[in-house]
């Protein structure tokens, strides 16, 4: 949470739900943010992280629940506050520029209904155009400009309202690998400083990690864990969250013995006489059935000859610029993926694969809901 | 029926926001069209096989009509219309095919002026055409006065020769469009592929042929369509010429006395039935048209340099094409007008003269002078536009707004089958219907005035103007909108500032379409103009009809170059009064 914060919108959202027909795209979802907060909400297509934005914003009304945004209550049950006069801004998947309008024309949007004079909303116009860095394009339409410069161009205009909460809605997913690492870096740097509390959906792990202050993920319409993202990597509620957030390997195993302190020795299928210790959210008892989920920065390659490890076959590596990841074979169909090495280890060769436990745990694979 | 055939993109977008609105609005509109549409219609038809239900004979359910519509005349026109239109639909689409290819995808000379020429047709009513090649051809006309001689041509035109010509003229643009459509959609990738495959030319061709085969098969259900429910011919060229066509029929059952509403409601279900079937076709096929066409990977379509000699032949062959379907008409119409005697046999050589375009507005025949009928045409045509227009964007908006919901299926199938209501239909409906003393007495009496003309000349416009909407009004992404509000724009702003500007060309346009076609429009205008108020066709028919023919082709001509100056004035204030960007975005290029 940096930045100032005096601008920014409390927004909390109480057992907030959507149907579509028979469709229950929202249910019952309750999250508070506080002001000045970068959050994101991940889920896959359908989770209805889209549909909790669309209510948010005031395009959609909510089928029950309610939306408060800065104390005031925007969406209820006898409420609903249209769009306009929610005081909130919204980057969309589709920049949803107007082709009729230059640049500029686009970015100033928002300031037509504001108190400014003319002078200042055309300060206030340039000054944005500069800070994301296309002052030179004020007078294009956005058919001519590339993608990347189209998302700027809607950055800057939801960055234009200067209002208190500002909505992502997928905004990198239409851009290539590049240009998105430099966006994403822009919207966390300008949110930041514009003090506005920020929602921001994505599917992109990766991305959510990177921007959030906090994470919610969303499954199937409800809002399965809400956290930090730390502990949302190294504490996921539920299977789903653990393989959402990106494993390296998920083997079915049973627990050897408990050892306190929510960790349990569990037996690698692949290496009976290897075992590892690993966490756990709920109490454990002694050979009962669970998954052992492995992140891929808690395993590490070594030459087979090291006295540590299972043994295991590389089976396909690749190059990511800072080094080497790896898919390994631990077993008959059993392996691992992504497994990060500075250096290069060849397809078929024998290595040892170690495990580092604070980045493995274990639960119930069917457990979709966080107790 | 006409621009419906103009339907540029029929994908619907489905907006993301399924909104259920068992509206105030929703049974507005459908009492609308209701009194506008469908009860006129349905009731007429009723009458052919129940003539009692209105109190127009003794029989709850007879046959005697339909053994009667096809027994007669009346059946030789409901004939004569089928193979006509089966012959004018084949004819016009090979026929655009030809040119469509050659415009889009060669460097045939004179591309520009051949696609501005297409519009033209396309505004151009059949019954001017048909004038302006009788005062070519006839005895002691246009042509005489330029010193040919086509006394020979003469006779054959007057026949099912001339109305073919004419008809595929007529029905020549609408084909044109449609496969435009689809062959400028079709990147270069697939004869490529064919190519680099192993296939030759023909064989190149073969392959991708199926993919345009959605516009063609289209093209050919629209002008068939077209060309069924056409009146002007059958009015002019097909009554003179003793070759009855069923709307001629049809006008014909309830202009007689006494006027037989059961017959002409037999060869009315006849033509609507005929001109169904296509239409639905049409707009089946326009929507799976996916193969390439919406793709947003296809490249911009190759033009192929023709050598020399191919391309001075080619761009004489368009040239020919267009001086038949355009030239003639336009040329024997002015001609005619300038030819003093024009068609009487008695006077002794051809002479030019002016004295038709001072007779105009100084008549000598019937009292009417072209001046009174023209400005009233001209408020026809503002408020008939206007009206159309605005219910139409209501009309398509509610058609792409809830994709799948049984309110845009009823409404989609009802402006389909209202597409395929010819205007003389709707015309002789609203005569029996707003006849009606139920109507009359107890929801209103319009019987015999303007307002009831206006309302079946918007009646007639909106089904295809809205179909013509829907496609652009389709494309707009519903986000535009969404960030204009979420923006701080209120619902009024954010229409006015986002959508208007993307849809304010194809609005212009329709405009000018409903604009000219209703200054034109015949069918309903000769069945439904009140007395003493003669909307400027029907004077001029009235005047070709009193043996005054100079001076019914000068105000053919005067009212052509009306609607072409309009046309102008409006397509030149749209581009002073509007913004660069407004003008930017064509209606297929409202994605940003």
């Amino acid at each position: 949470m940096n930045g100032s914060t005096s601008r920014a919108a409390q927004v909390s959202m109480n057992a907030l739900g959507k149907l579509f027909g028979d469709k229950r795209a929202l249910d019952d979802v309750s999250i508070d943010v506080e002001p000045g907060t970068f959050l994101v909400l991940l889920g896959p297509s359908g989770s209805g992280k889209t549909t909790l934005l669309r209510c948010l914003a005031g395009i959609e009304r909510p089928s029950n629940g309610t939306i408060t945004i800065g104390g005031n209550v925007v969406a209820g049950p006898k409420t609903f506050v249209p769009p306009e006069r929610r005081g909130l801004a919204m980057v969309f998947q589709d920049y949803a520029l107007w082709p009729h309008l230059s640049v500029r024309k686009n970015v100033a949007y928002p300031l037509a209904t504001s108190s400014l004079a003319k002078s200042e909303r055309s300060k206030r116009c340039d000054d944005l155009l500069e800070r994301v860095g296309i002052s030179h394009l004020g007078g294009r339409f956005p058919n001519e400009l590339s993608g990347g410069e189209q998302q700027r161009v809607a950055l800057a205009r939801a960055l234009a309202a200067d209002v208190g909460l500002i909505l992502f809605d997928e905004p990198l997913s239409n851009l290539d690998a590049d240009r998105r690492e430099q966006l994403r870096i822009e919207i966390a740097t300008l949110t930041r400083e514009a003090g506005a509390t920020a929602l921001y959906i994505t599917h992109d792990q990766s991305e959510a990690f990177a921007l959030a202050d906090q994470i919610g993920v969303l499954n199937q319409g409800r809002l399965v864990q809400f956290d930090t993202p730390e502990n949302i990597y190294r504490h996921p509620t539920t299977a789903f969250v653990a393989r959402f957030t990106g494993v390296s390997g998920e083997f079915p195993v049973k627990v050897l013995s408990e050892k306190g302190g929510s960790r349990v020795v569990v037996a690698l299928p692949f290496a009976s006489s290897h075992t590892i210790e690993a966490s756990s959210i709920e109490r454990l008892e002694p050979h009962a059935d669970v998954s052992l989920f492995v992140r891929a920065s808690g395993v590490s390659l070594g030459p087979p000859a090291n006295d540590e490890g299972v043994r295991g076959v590389i089976r396909d590596v690749a190059f990511n610029g800072r080094g080497y990841d790896h898919v390994v074979d631990v077993g008959e169909g059993f392996s691992l993926t992504k497994i990060f090495a500075p250096l290069r280890f060849d397809r078929g060769r024998n290595v040892k694969v170690c495990f580092d436990s604070s980045a493995c745990f274990v639960m119930d694979p069917t457990r979709e809901v966080s107790q | 029926m006409a621009i419906a055939a103009l339907e540029t993109v029929p994908t619907v977008v489905p907006p993301s926001t399924p909104r259920r609105r068992g509206s105030l609005g929703g049974i507005l509109i459908w009492i609308v069209l209701t009194l506008l549409i469908i009860a006129p219609v349905v009731c007429f038809l009723i009458l052919g096989v129940s003539p009692r239900a209105f109190q127009q004979g003794s029989q709850w359910f007879t046959l005697q009509y339909v053994r009667q519509a096809f027994s007669s005349y009346s059946g030789q026109g409901i004939f004569n219309s089928l193979w006509v239109s089966t012959l004018v639909a084949v004819l016009s689409v090979s026929l655009a095919t030809a040119l469509s290819w050659l415009i889009h995808r060669t460097n045939v000379g004179g591309r520009r002026f051949w696609a501005v020429a297409m519009w033209l047709l396309l505004m151009m009513p059949t019954w001017m055409m048909t004038l302006g090649w009788s005062d070519l051809l006839q005895p002691f006309g246009a042509a005489q006065a330029l010193g040919w001689d086509t006394h020979w041509f003469y006779g054959e035109f007057f026949g099912p020769l001339g109305i073919v010509i004419v008809l595929t003229s007529a029905a020549l643009p609408f084909a044109y469009f449609i496969v435009s459509a689809g062959l400028q959609g079709l990147g270069p990738e697939y004869e490529d592929a064919a190519r680099i495959h192993g296939a030759g030319p023909v064989r190149s061709l073969r392959t991708i042929l199926p993919i345009i085969a959605p516009a063609l098969v289209s093209a050919l259900a629209i002008a068939f369509a077209e060309t069924m429910s056409d009146f002007g011919v059958a009015f002019t060229l097909g009554y003179h010429s003793h070759f009855p066509l069923a709307t001629y029929m049809l006008f014909n059952a309830i202009s007689n006395f006494p006027a037989n509403f059961s017959v002409a409601a037999v060869i009315a279900a006849v033509l609507i039935i005929s001109t169904i079937p296509p239409i639905v076709l049409q707009s089946h096929v326009m929507r799976k048209r996916s193969f390439a066409v919406l793709s947003g990977r296809t490249r911009a379509p190759r033009r192929r340099e023709l050598a020399r000699g191919s391309r001075v032949v080619a761009t004489a062959g368009v040239s020919l094409v267009f001086f038949v379907a355009l030239g003639v008409p336009i040329l024997g119409a002015v001609i005619g007008s300038l030819v003093k005697n024009l068609g009487i046999d008695s006077a002794t050589g051809v002479h030019f003269t002016l004295i038709y375009y001072t007779q105009i507005f100084h008549p000598s025949i019937t009292g009417n002078s072209l001046g009174a009928p023209l400005l009233l045409s001209d408020q026809l045509g503002l408020v008939v536009a206007t009206g159309t227009g605005v219910l139409a964007v209501i009309l398509a908006r509610r058609l792409v707004a809830n994709p799948g919901s049984w309110s845009q299926r009823v409404t989609d199938v009802f402006l389909l089958g209202s597409v395929a209501v010819p205007g003389v239909v709707l015309g002789v409906g609203y005569i029996f219907f707003y006849n009606l003393s139920f109507i009359s007495h107890n929801v209103v009496n319009i019987y015999k005035t303007l307002p009831l003309l206006i309302l079946a000349l918007i009646a007639n416009a909106v089904p295809g103007q809205t179909r013509f909407m829907a496609g652009p009004v389709s494309q707009i992404q519903p986000s535009l909108g969404e960030a204009a509000r979420v923006h701080g724009a209120g619902r009024i702003r954010a229409w006015r500032t986002t959508n208007l500007p993307l849809m304010s060309r194809v609005l212009l346009w329709g405009w000018l379409l409903t604009f000219t076609k209703t200054i034109a429009e015949l069918a309903i205008s000769q069945i439904l103009y009140p007395p003493s108020q003669e909307p400027a066709s029907v004077s001029i028919q009235s005047y070709l009809a009193n043996y005054d023919p100079g001076t019914g082709t000068a105000m053919t001509v005067l009212t052509l170059f009306e609607m072409l100056a309009i046309i102008a004035i409006a397509l030149g204030v749209y581009r002073l009064v509007t913004p660069n960007g407004w003008r930017r975005v064509g209606w297929s290029g409202v994605r940003s």
